[in-house]
């Protein structure tokens, strides 16, 4: 309490427009924030570029290495950036009133695809070369070794892939950059014009988001196994992506709230919310997870079962338990109690946790195509986690400097403000 | 309606409310010991918003009141607060519900699919976690659920039939649209003046006494009692039913509800048949008739026998060849090999399992004994035909000309393993170098 | 028809009462508390009856001569009972929805419709029972199904996903039922409390089991609410998970796909709620609830319908790309065959019931419109009905072997069958209508802007002053 009155203070002796970098509602509390997104920036930023740098280093000598912990790191980053997506069109199509205090980082979470585009091009530049040490299809005589393979080349092969690359991005960048640019038009309008505009490109939006994301879950994770298939297969990414969201938010603001930003406004009723969604994610993930898993078991069909099977062998049978217990059974019990999800240290410790098993899982979604002994971590994986990690938070600093951190001028605001939770 | 006053208590929970007059008049109606000496039981408050209420609740609460309670339509928001409630335990009570419902699904589907009469079905283990998945679940919300409506029911106290409170008119409305608080006479800082004008100050719509129910008999009617008694006693008849019927003899027949296809009007081999005069449903063939293809006149072809004695050679339908040994070593294969074995030694598959279960078997005859050597064709062919000893009759299954190739089998048998060298041919001598 | 809208219908009119919290009240109560309804009731009552009786009669007929009754024949060996169960069973879940999830998301528009759709899930699944009951074959030997020891030694088979039917579908049945009793005993004290003749009274109190609204009682009623709000949400999404099981553990091309499971759950809520506004529209006309049942509650339902329906639409695209993408000539087969095969009637019915005609509600004025709603509503029933027929009768009729190919024409005790089924539904439904409170009183109550109580600057929805620190 008694710091929240001295950030006042001073936000009171700096009053806005007077580029102090730090701006105030009116509600009296610090929503904007340049110093301290800037020293992240400049930190995340760094350490970013460095592994980054050192990750194409090390996979000069051994680029097949690199593809895969690049993927894996890549699929975890981007599964953030497109949860945001999908939580910001959910909350407009909704009409959601709790998370307006929320959303702003939301937007700007997912306003990062742009940089994931270009994030992208070590994995698909490769295979436009030819390299098919990631993805077998890339090379067209392997696809023609049996039948199966042969009939899949219509839709698996580079060109194609690149188009979809293309469209995917694209879509992803175009409806980011409008959600957020609408949603800081109406910073300044304060009126509902945006509110109904995009409350009516939800629709339409979520089925695109829908439809790019389950198929870019197909192109960049399922076709490593070119002779796998499974219809749930982008429902499964997209709950990894709602989980990572909301890890993510929840982070985010808990980061924010340590500098003294949206103290006021982002309340333990928010965070309980957020703590509900991950625990409610949680258990949806573990449904999916388990309905794959169980359906592709009972009828038993080799076709089939030969993904499993690899994650069920050697080393892999290790990790495949502790996607149970660390991904379902532990973060449930964790976040059970009404008493966790109000404690804003239980939910930064859950969240970080939540962000570890879903790396795991992404792990685990990719590794064993290639290193069926078991898992053999590699210092590439390390590097290209921190490397693009880093990256990605330096580019969400960058792009949240000077900007209102949360949605001032939306109309419901008032309710998000002064949301309780039941 | 004033003859229902005073007897049941259940009949109280329901007491009319639209009563034109007040219940002075009523209460005179009834018996001694009456309402109108009863002491007070609390003083009840009457309010018009819920705002109201959560003011007069914070003043109740923060005067240390405990034994007071307040009575709306609908939950109020912010009430628990103003009222001091505390978290209740129901939601532990739950999850100890749904731990115990997990653990029973898991026990059950172990325990009868794994333990108790285990069987294979389609290649899954016994013991299937990912296919017990579903039921775990579904036995968990089960459980929970149950207790959670359970739990809330017993720890509040309902089924509640009588409450002082239903003699008050104006609190019909309690469920409709008025918004009540009382303070209970029983609370230790409950003071007739003191705490009636603390309730003033919340300007209520309304400030009633509530005199303790004395109208209301603690006892359960008689007529329930006895209800209760006769219907336990009914439903106790089937059980007595059963467990008379599962530990006595009886001469009738079972009573058999559905009939299904279980008792069907055609004659079984041993059954009788009363259209016959010996009775039996098994018929003899008619006297002096043969069955078409039954004949089997040719003693030598179906017997072994010439002449009443052994044959010595093969009849003359049956010529040795290749073709003929081929069959008789496929046909010993099927049917002689199980227990003689394939080389004719005696130790077929049969009697190895047999002398282990180790219950007085007899090991089948090697074929390749003098004795046995020594037998003509035809008494070979009698053995398999008629059986001998503990060996079966194979006649019926195999046909005579099969049952020559084996004997045709049976001697080469023999003789790959009592050959002379003298019978071998120059090039046979080779080989065996 | 004039009569049914007359003067004597005692659901129309004004309701009585000086605040708002009284007229909700009485205009609930009123239609239980009708000494007569009027004559449309019974119209509607003799009609269900039939129907109810047709149903009787069907099932006993099954029962005294066998399975043979039905057109099941053989590829096709599970016919319409299972369509009808499955049918059943998804109609159920919108209840559910509407009680549990839409609780836990705090929508409140929810609590004008949650009763009536919570007894429909109730009387949904109880039609839905009856099918694995009688489909097989010798009803008098249901307690195969459960594990009760018994001389033969035997226990259910638990790895088969029938087994796991059961109990789904009964947990399904026995926490809906609590719930849906549990929300209606504040009800039933308000019914007990406004009672004139003693039946009523009697019977009101005794299921009211004392129920005074003490404030110490509603919060362990919210909180079990809540739990049982929280329990219900997974286990509806796992029912129809389980039903779609059925399908998705055999290895037939057309059934053996992992996607079944959520989009089971979606069609499920999607015919759900076509079957809740189906209800809702006359409902709301005849017993004049209209003040309470909005049209922005049929447009928010209508928009739920619109979001499942795409959801439906994914899984179908998703089902056939795969199909395709799998390479595998028997998947591929399933799908040129549902569209251009023998039953290519039943698959277009299905797709523009489902898929296009839904797409109407992209537009407001179909959505507030509530002839377009009941008509829509209508044609998804239709079409959900549909889809199981095509996933179950069309993969069947073309199994394996072109050997055993048939094509299964339904017998007239099936479509008996199916019609009274409705019978069933109908009855219980108009039964619920006649007696019991067809809205949530208490809750409808609760969610009124005066329920909420201005004090000291904390809670309310409509304030524009600043909030206290959290």
């Amino acid at each position: 309490m008694a710091d929240s009155n001295s950030r006042d203070k001073k936000s009171k002796s700096q009053h806005p427009a007077k580029g102090s970098g730090h701006g105030t509602s009116s509600w009296g509390d610090v929503i904007r924030n340049s110093s301290d997104t800037h020293r992240l920036f400049v930190f995340a930023g760094g350490i970013g570029g460095v592994a980054l740098l050192l990750s194409v280093a090390l996979g000069m000598g051994d680029f097949k290495r690199f593809q895969y912990s690049y993927l894996v790191a890549f699929m975890w980053t981007l599964s953030i950036s497109l949860g945001g997506l999908w939580w910001v069109t959910l909350q407009h199509l909704v009409n959601a009133k709790w998370s307006i205090v929320v959303r702003r980082v939301g937007e700007l979470i997912a306003a990062n695809i742009g940089l994931m585009a270009i994030l992208s091009l070590p994995i698909v530049v490769p295979a436009l070369l030819g390299n098919s040490d990631l993805y077998v299809w890339v090379d067209s005589h392997r696809m023609q070794e049996n039948h199966v393979l042969h009939q899949k080349s219509a839709y698996l092969n580079v060109p194609f892939f690149a188009i979809r690359v293309v469209v995917y991005f694209g879509f992803w960048f175009l409806l980011s950059q409008h959600l957020l640019k609408s949603s800081l038009k109406q910073d300044s309008e304060k009126a509902d014009t945006q509110t109904v505009r995009l409350r009516r490109l939800a629709g339409p939006a979520m089925m695109g988001v829908a439809l790019t994301l389950t198929f870019a879950a197909i192109d960049f994770l399922m076709s490593l196994n070119p002779m796998w298939f499974s219809t749930i297969f982008g429902v499964y990414y997209l709950a990894g992506c709602v989980l990572a969201i909301h890890a993510s938010l929840a982070l985010t603001l808990l980061w924010l709230q340590k500098r003294g930003v949206l103290v006021k406004t982002v309340s333990q009723e928010h965070f309980h919310d957020i703590g509900k969604m991950m625990f409610a994610f949680t258990i949806f993930w573990a449904y999916i997870a388990f309905s794959q898993f169980m359906l592709i078991w009972y009828a038993n069909i080799p076709e089939e079962t030969h993904w499993y099977l690899l994650r069920a062998e050697n080393g892999w049978l290790k990790v495949t338990w502790f996607q149970l217990i660390g991904h379902f059974i532990l973060p449930f019990a964790f976040l059970l109690s009404r008493h966790m999800k109000r404690s804003r240290t239980a939910l930064a410790l859950g969240a970080l946790w939540v962000l570890f098993v879903h790396y795991v899982d992404m792990y685990w979604l990719v590794m064993p195509t290639t290193f069926v002994e078991g898992p053999e971590v590699h210092i590439l994986d390390l590097t290209c986690w921190v490397g693009l990690t880093g990256v990605f938070v330096a580019a969400v600093a960058y792009r949240a400097r000077g900007l209102n951190l949360v949605a001032v001028g939306d109309p419901r605001l008032e309710t998000s403000l002064a949301f309780e939770n039941v | 309606m004033p003859t229902m006053a005073g007897t049941a208590g259940m009949i109280t929970l329901t007491r009319p409310r639209q009563l034109e007059e007040p219940q002075m008049s009523e209460m005179h109606h009834k018996k001694p010991e009456s309402q109108e000496d009863a002491p007070l039981f609390g003083l009840l408050a009457e309010y018009n918003t819920p705002s109201e209420l959560i003011l007069a609740s914070q003043k109740v609460r923060d005067a240390g009141f405990t034994r007071w309670d307040t009575f709306t339509p609908f939950p109020v928001h912010g009430i628990d607060r103003a009222m001091g409630i505390k978290m209740t335990r129901l939601p532990w009570l739950v999850l100890g519900a749904a731990l115990a419902g997990l653990s029973l699904a898991i026990w059950l589907q172990w325990w009868t699919n794994a333990v108790d009469y285990p069987w294979i079905i389609s290649g899954k283990p016994f013991w299937s976690l990912p296919a017990n998945v579903p039921i775990m679940f579904e036995l968990t919300v089960l459980f929970a659920g149950i207790t959670a409506m359970v739990g809330m029911l017993v720890m509040n106290g309902l089924p509640e039939p009588a409450h002082p409170l239903d003699l008050k008119r104006r609190f019909a409305r309690a469920t409709d649209d008025k918004f009540f608080l009382l303070v209970e006479t029983r609370d230790p800082r409950f003071d007739e003046v003191l705490t009636r004008s603390l309730l003033e100050k919340s300007h209520p719509a309304a400030l009633e006494d509530v005199p303790e129910d004395r109208t209301t008999s603690a006892q359960i009617p008689t007529g329930l009692i006895y209800g209760l008694i006769v219907l336990t006693a009914i439903a106790v008849v089937p059980f007595a039913l059963f467990a008379k019927a599962r530990t006595t003899k009886s001469r009738n027949t079972r009573i058999h509800a559905i009939a299904d296809m279980d008792s069907q009007p055609k004659f079984k081999t041993q059954r009788e048949n009363l259209i016959f005069a010996d009775g039996r449903s098994m018929r003899d063939p008619v006297a002096g008739t043969v069955a078409q293809g039954q004949l089997r006149d040719d003693d030598a072809l179906y017997l072994g026998k010439v002449n009443g004695a052994w044959a010595r050679t093969f009849p003359s339908q049956v010529t040795p060849t290749a073709e003929l040994m081929d069959r008789g070593e496929q046909r010993f294969g099927i049917y002689c090999a199980p227990c003689h074995g394939q080389s004719g030694e005696g130790d077929g598959m049969v009697h190895l399992r047999a002398s282990k279960l180790g219950q007085g078997w007899v090991q089948p005859s090697n074929i390749h004994q003098q004795y046995i050597r020594e037998q003509p064709v035809g008494q070979l062919f009698n053995t398999i035909t008629h059986g001998i000893r503990s060996m079966p009759a194979y006649g019926p299954q195999i046909s005579a000309e099969d049952r020559w190739a084996i004997v045709l089998y049976l001697r080469a048998l023999e003789k790959s393993r009592a050959a002379n060298l003298g019978e071998l041919t120059a090039e046979q001598r080779q080989n065996l170098k | 028809m004039a009569t049914l809208w007359s003067e004597t219908n005692p659901y129309l009119g004004a309701p009585k009462g000086d605040t708002d919290f009284a007229r909700i009240t009485d205009n609930v109560a009123r239609v239980a508390e009708a000494a007569k309804p009027p004559m449309g009731w019974y119209i509607a009552f003799a009609i269900a009856l039939t129907m109810l009786t047709g149903f009787g009669a069907s099932l006993a007929w099954v029962s005294w001569t066998g399975i043979g009754a039905w057109g099941n024949m053989h590829p096709v060996a599970w016919g319409f009972p299972i369509v009808n169960f499955v049918f059943w069973v998804g109609i159920g879940h919108a209840g559910t929805l509407i009680s549990a999830i839409l609780f836990l998301l705090r929508q409140t528009w929810r609590t004008a419709i949650n009763r009536f759709a919570e007894a429909m899930t109730i009387f949904a699944v109880s039609c839905a029972g009856v099918f694995p009951g009688v489909h097989i074959g010798r009803p008098w030997m249901p307690y195969y199904m459960f594990p009760i020891p018994n001389q033969m030694n035997m226990w259910p088979q638990f790895r088969s996903p029938l087994e796991w039917d059961i109990f789904a579908v009964g947990t399904y049945f026995t926490i809906s039922l609590l719930f849906w009793f549990m929300g209606m005993i504040p009800d039933f004290a308000t019914l007990r409390d406004r009672a004139t003749t003693t039946p009523r009274r009697l019977i009101y109190g005794i299921v009211a089991m004392g129920w005074r609204g003490s404030s110490r009682q509603w919060h362990r009623y919210e909180r079990a609410y809540l739990l049982l709000a929280a329990l219900a949400t997974p286990l509806v999404l796992s029912v129809h998970s389980v039903v779609s099981f059925d399908f998705a553990t055999s290895q037939a091309p057309g059934w053996h796909t992992t996607i079944f499971p959520p989009y089971f759950v979606a069609g499920a809520i999607f015919g759900g709620f076509a079957m809740v506004v189906t209800l809702a529209v006359p409902a709301r006309q005849f017993f004049g609830l209209k003040r309470l049942i909005e049209i922005r509650h049929l447009e928010l339902m209508n928009k739920v319908i619109l979001a499942t329906g795409m959801m439906v639409g994914y899984a179908y695209g998703m089902e056939f790309f795969i199909a395709w993408y799998s390479g595998n000539p028997y998947e591929v087969f399933v799908f040129v065959n549902r569209a251009f095969g023998p039953y290519a009637w039943a698959y277009w019915t299905m797709i523009a019931c489902n898929v296009l005609i839904p797409q109407l509600h992209w537009f407001q004025k179909v959505r507030t419109n509530v002839w377009c709603t009941l008509a829509i509503g209508v044609v998804i029933n239709v079409g959900m009905w549909f889809e199981r027929f095509v996933i179950i009768c069309t993969s069947m009729s073309r199994d394996f072997m072109p050997a055993n190919w048939g094509y299964f024409v339904p017998s007239t005790i099936d479509y008996l069958t199916l019609g009274g089924s409705f019978g069933l539904f109908f009855t219980l439904f108009l039964l619920f209508c006649r007696f019991l409170p067809m809205v949530a009183i208490a809750e409808v109550k609760g969610a009124h802007r005066d329920a909420h109580a201005n004090h000291g600057g904390h809670g309310g929805h409509d304030h524009s002053h600043a909030p206290e620190t959290a």
